[in-house]
């Protein structure tokens, strides 16, 4: 399943983007892309959001790959230690052939 | 300091962003780079967040949030103040540990180890009942 998102997330909207993701997982598929080209801002309420999805997705054998993250957002990422436990690649083919 | 902007900030889970946008027109206006601003934004977000939620717990005192923004020559500093429980981000939040499983791993607590790590310098002081945290950024 691959899922777009763009703006900004933060408290403020962390819950829909999570009614959104939650949304795209509904299929059953246990593997989600999410395209980053469009997001230009997350805080820790976001990445709660894409914590909650690694942990059901792995949890059915599946997982999150991340495309297209923008420098401010992959450092995000990074200090986060999120890219420890989702892939990040740069192209949405690259981010569905990871799996 | 050059130039500086004061905001007064409400108990809603909206301030943050509100305080945000003003910060990012300040500094932007003011020459700041992407990156600097990015982070700063971050983590102003992350503390004003974990002030408005977590601050005024059991607190009686009427709250009071105050924001500072100042921009010299070669510094950029944000002062936060408030009247809330004496919290230091630096000392009293627990570290993440990274390098447990993600089924282990808690759904919170990035927020301050966020804010810690972008900004240049952060420092605490507990002054007259007010938490006073300065971020500071040389230019």
């Amino acid at each position: 399943m691959i899922a777009a998102v763009s703006g900004r997330v933060d408290s403020v909207n962390a819950t829909s983007f999570e009614q959104e993701l939650s949304k795209a997982m509904e299929g059953g598929s246990s593997r989600l892309v999410v395209d980053c080209g469009e997001l230009s801002y997350i805080s820790s309420a976001g990445l709660r959001i894409l914590l909650l999805a690694v942990k059901k997705t792995r949890a059915q054998g599946g997982g999150v790959a991340l495309c297209q993250v923008q420098d401010h957002v992959r450092e995000v990422l990074e200090v986060s230690g999120f890219t420890r436990i989702m892939t990040v690649r740069d192209t949405v083919e690259q981010a569905i052939d990871s799996f | 300091m050059d130039v500086t902007l004061g905001i007064d900030v409400g108990m809603d889970q909206h301030e943050p962003r509100r305080v945000v946008e003003v910060f990012e027109r300040f500094v932007t206006a003011n020459g700041v780079s992407d990156l600097v601003v990015q982070r700063f934004c971050l983590a102003l977000d992350e503390i004003l967040t974990n002030v408005i939620s977590y601050g005024f717990e059991k607190v009686p005192e009427e709250p009071r949030i105050r924001v500072d923004f100042g921009l010299g020559d070669q510094v950029l500093e944000v002062r936060i103040e408030d009247n809330g429980r004496s919290f230091n981000p630096l000392a009293d939040a627990p570290l993440p540990d990274f390098t447990l499983p993600v089924d282990e791993r808690p759904i919170g607590g990035l927020g301050i180890h966020l804010a810690k790590n972008l900004v240049h310098d952060i420092s605490y002081r507990r002054d007259k009942k007010r938490n006073c945290l300065t971020l500071t950024q040389p230019l």
